[in-house]
């Protein structure tokens, strides 16, 4: 449920404003749902991951995925998969670590 | 200890979120880069789709229809001027704003802000030159024109329409990669991009390495060897074309500056040359009756493209052409009665000054007989990832700024110390603008006429043609009324008569309408024979494209526009016919030459630069290193304390060919021998094929092959993103051939070829790069492979914005 709610909320927020409304998005679900640290964290990572991964390969898919290599090759990765990788990582590592600390206040306020 | 926890935890998450959305160092900040909403993943564009949608924008009186058509070239259709130019501007930013914005960036020096510390020398270099101050100066010609006033305030609204609303999800890449926002536009910033086409025409001297020739080996050397017209020529204006104008008085030929520079160099290689064809062909010698026109700018290549394609219409016009990112309306076209074309006149327009200051303070210097206060001006830069800004001292005098001074380096080699720079790009006044609103409304050959005292620098070889069957030339612009030779050499900054004091009238530039030879035409050579009264310049672009040129529409009679495409595409080589029997005809009489499979490539080769062939990869080889190998001993070019000019590749074959005997074929290296012509010809011959055996292995069809060997990379803006780049484009050609590709990536930006028509013209054309700037765009470098095979598209050239053409992909309504 909270996984649903944090890729809804974090879409319908970063569609119409900046990316890091997505770690706010995770705290605060975080904050009113989660019932373990170490769960908050993975559920908003995973979340917040899913939704990055799935959102940059439907871009690279759905249009001439020109872009994806040309920037790989300007960073010196190694392909666009890896680059795919590090979009995920990116976004779930900053979220989970939201969502946690969401956990953690809910704890210090309860 | 929870609330320890909740406290530790909430920094982690809040300094993590927020070291994400800064920029790391060189690196845009990670967070919105990455972001699949707002980053570089936004930048992958769907292809073109049949659409048909609404902007309303502030700031338009009506409304613009926008058609775009399959290769995604707009077609803006206004209801008056101010529309048309406000929707040129913001139709032109949706496709190229970072390049427009880097050009301004490159021209004001202020290219660092955004690059950090590598940029910075290139920063200092293109203040130096004064890029700002002129572009100042002809912002403020523009805003005394009502009509190059409206041009202007228009675009520049346009694009700032365009940059209020532009969000960060839709931004160029390389803005999102180098971590910035682009700035507002404003004339000043169409001024700046033009200041870019005088830098890139007109900033190079041989002034300094001439001065070091003639103060080795004095005046008779330097007149035998360094001529001031060539041997082989085909000027622009006809041999015999009579002046019919009463030329003003030439100053008169001073005493010659012996000049002695001490400088640090660091010599490059000789400029590859930035040249150009253009032609036009007389309704006698075409299968319609009317004129055919041709044009292709060689400029240095680059991604995005130089270029952009559009149709302008509004009540008072209809044209289409090609137009530079930043600068307003359509720079090289045609419309309903006429077509014109550009290519770079290169006349000898950046003079070199030898100061004598007065003592080590540098403050005050000679000049007349008197001490002349020398003026400071202290440049400001702001450098990316750099707390303080970096400021730099510049001396000025009447000639204009010392652009190194005692213990600087130049930015480049062939830049002496201590020297103040005249050159025409902060001194021309011109309104290209004014230029370019006229000609692209002109009917006839008076309205072409109308336009030349408004082009100031550059100076262009204007061609043009038009339905009533004119066809023209005229080597237009401000040019500087020199005295013989006035700098040939670096020149005396104490004696008031080295000062550049006048122009040439501009009536009298060199001109030429409907020549009995029924053709114009124009490759960069000398605009006219040894008849004109002024000097221009000792040296212009070689001859031989300009030869080949008028060789070939000499025979054409029933000239079609796949006669003109073809011979754009031109791939003779007129060197090789010139030298190459000769030097055959040495290694004949060697038998370890003639055995070598090369030598037998040579004879059997058909004489083009065509890609498959392997004799142009030899003979450009060969040729390069016979010349410097003749050359250098006596006329070192690479010489850090003291380099020369070579002497030029027509003077070199005229010594081989008629004085074989000559003293300069010994290697002075050699003392204990005496070298021959034909001992050069030989041992180049060897040197070459090794050095080509050592690049691409032994002597085969594939790796030798010269479009393989030569290849064309199209690089991107900034050479770093290698991958937004084209690299190793196969083609034929070469740097003296009519189809002027070569390995360094200078060629034809644009190829155009339009057909006169007393109803409607037709028109084809095509540029190495597409309509779009994002690497992420089917539309970024589209038109490369076509342009790599020498075919044109044809060009949509809509009649009204009621017309259907097949073509005609999405309309775009803008409105207020």
């Amino acid at each position: 449920m909270l996984y649903v709610l944090i890729i809804l909320f974090s879409a319908i927020a970063q569609y119409f404003g900046p990316w890091w409304l997505m770690p706010i998005v995770c705290f605060v679900l975080c904050l009113w749902k989660a019932d373990a640290a170490l769960k908050a964290f993975g559920v908003a990572f995973f979340a917040a991951a899913t939704l990055w991964l799935g959102y940059a390969s439907y871009q690279h898919f759905a249009n001439e995925g020109l872009i994806g290599q040309k920037v790989a090759d300007i960073f010196k990765i190694p392909n666009v998969l890896v680059l795919v990788v590090i979009t995920t990582l990116i976004g779930g590592i900053v979220s989970g670590f939201a969502g946690m600390a969401g956990y953690y206040c809910r704890r210090a306020l309860a | 200890m929870k609330y320890i926890r909740a406290l530790l935890s909430l920094l982690v998450a809040g300094g993590l979120t927020y070291l994400l959305n800064q920029p790391l160092g060189p690196a845009p900040a990670l967070g919105p880069f990455f972001s699949p909403f707002t980053g570089f993943w936004q930048n992958d564009e769907a292809p073109q789709k049949a659409s048909s949608s609404e902007l309303k924008l502030q700031g338009l009186k009506g409304e613009v229809i926008v058609k775009y058509d399959d290769n995604g070239v707009p077609h803006i259709f206004a209801e008056n001027d101010a529309d048309l130019f406000f929707a040129q501007g913001y139709i032109i930013a949706r496709d190229r704003l970072w390049q427009m914005d880097f050009y301004t960036r490159v021209t004001s020096g202020r290219l660092s802000e955004v690059m950090g510390p590598l940029a910075l020398d290139f920063d200092r270099y293109n203040r130096r030159l004064q890029l700002p101050e002129g572009a100042a100066k002809l912002a403020e010609a523009f805003m005394k024109d009502p009509d190059s006033k409206l041009v202007a305030e228009s675009y520049s609204a346009g694009i700032n329409a365009y940059i209020e609303q532009v969000e960060y999800k839709d931004l160029a890449i390389e803005f999102k990669i180098l971590g910035y926002r682009p700035e507002a536009w404003s004339p000043l910033k169409t001024a700046l991009v033009e200041m870019l086409m005088r830098k890139d025409m007109n900033a190079r001297s041989d002034d300094y390495r001439m001065s070091n020739t003639l103060a080795v080996h004095g005046e008779e050397v330097v007149k035998d060897l360094f001529p001031d017209y060539p041997i082989e020529e085909s000027p622009i204006i006809p041999k015999g074309t009579k002046w019919t104008f009463t030329p003003v008085a030439v100053p008169k030929v001073p005493e010659m500056l012996k000049a002695s520079v001490a400088a640090r160099l660091d010599i490059e290689s000789e400029n590859p040359g930035i040249g150009s064809n253009n032609w036009a062909v007389h309704g006698s010698r075409t299968s319609t009756g009317l004129p055919l026109l041709s044009n292709d700018p060689h400029l240095g290549l680059s991604l995005p493209s130089i270029w952009y394609q559009m149709q302008l219409v509004s009540p008072t016009v209809n044209v289409y052409g090609v137009c530079v990112p930043g600068w307003p309306g359509i720079g090289i076209g045609f419309n309903k009665d006429i077509a014109w074309g550009m290519t770079n006149v290169g006349s000898d327009v950046f003079d070199f000054y030898q100061i004598k200051f007065k003592d080590k303070t540098q403050k005050e210097y000679q000049h007349d007989g008197q001490w002349r206060p020398v003026t400071m001006k202290i440049n400001e830069f702001r450098v990316k990832g750099e707390a303080k800004t970096v400021l730099d001292t510049v001396r000025y005098t009447h000639h204009g700024p010392v652009l190194y001074s005692d213990g600087q380096t130049p930015f480049m080699g062939d830049l002496p110390v201590g020297h103040a720079l005249t050159w025409i790009g902060p001194v021309a006044v011109g309104n290209s603008l004014k230029a370019l609103y006229m000609i692209n409304r002109a009917k006839n050959y008076d309205d072409y006429r109308a336009i030349m005292p408004y082009l100031a620098s550059p100076a262009f070889n204007v061609v043009f043609a038009s339905n009533q069957n004119d066809v023209a030339i005229t080597s237009a612009g401000q040019l500087p009324l020199k005295w013989k030779e006035q700098g040939k050499f670096v020149l005396d900054g104490a004696n008031p008569a080295h000062d550049w004091r006048d122009w040439i009238p501009v009536e009298q530039n060199p001109y030429v309408k409907n020549p009995a030879r029924g053709y114009v035409s124009s490759a960069n050579q000398f605009p006219a024979d040894p008849s004109y009264p002024y000097y221009l310049g000792w040296k212009f672009a070689p001859g031989e494209r300009g030869i080949r040129i008028n060789e070939r529409l000499e025979k054409m009679t029933q000239a079609t526009i796949d006669s003109l495409r073809l011979l754009q595409n031109d791939n003779f080589n007129v060197e090789a016919r010139r030298v190459l029997p000769d030097l055959l005809k040495i290694l004949e009489k060697d038998s370890s030459s003639k055995v070598n499979p090369a030598y037998q490539i040579l004879a059997n080769w058909n004489l083009r630069n065509d890609p498959e062939e392997l004799g142009p990869t030899i003979f450009e080889r060969w040729v390069k290193e016979l010349r410097l190998a003749i050359w250098d001993d006596d006329f070192p070019s690479t010489d850090k304390k003291a380099p020369m000019m070579l002497p030029t590749r027509d003077r070199t074959w005229a010594l081989l060919q008629k004085q074989p005997d000559s003293k300069w074929f010994d290697d002075k290296r050699t003392p204990k021998k005496t070298e021959t012509a034909a001992d050069i010809v030989r041992s180049t011959f060897a040197a070459a094929i090794d050095s080509l055996i050592d690049k691409h292995g032994r002597i085969n069809d594939e790796s030798w092959a010269w479009g393989k060997a030569k290849s064309t990379d199209i690089k991107h803006l900034v050479p770093l993103f290698k991958s937004f780049s084209r690299m190793d484009v196969i083609n034929g050609g070469g740097a003296n051939i009519v189809n002027a590709t070569t390995e360094g990536g200078h060629g034809p930006s644009w190829r155009m070829v339009v057909q006169l028509d007393k109803t409607w013209p037709k028109a084809f054309g095509l540029y190495p790069g597409g309509q779009s700037g994002n690497p992420g765009s089917r539309l970024y470098d589209n038109m490369i492979d076509r342009w790599a095979k020498g075919e044109l598209n044809e060009l949509v050239f809509l009649k009204s914005k009621e017309e259907n053409h097949p073509k005609i992909i999405s309309t775009l309504k803008l409105g207020k």
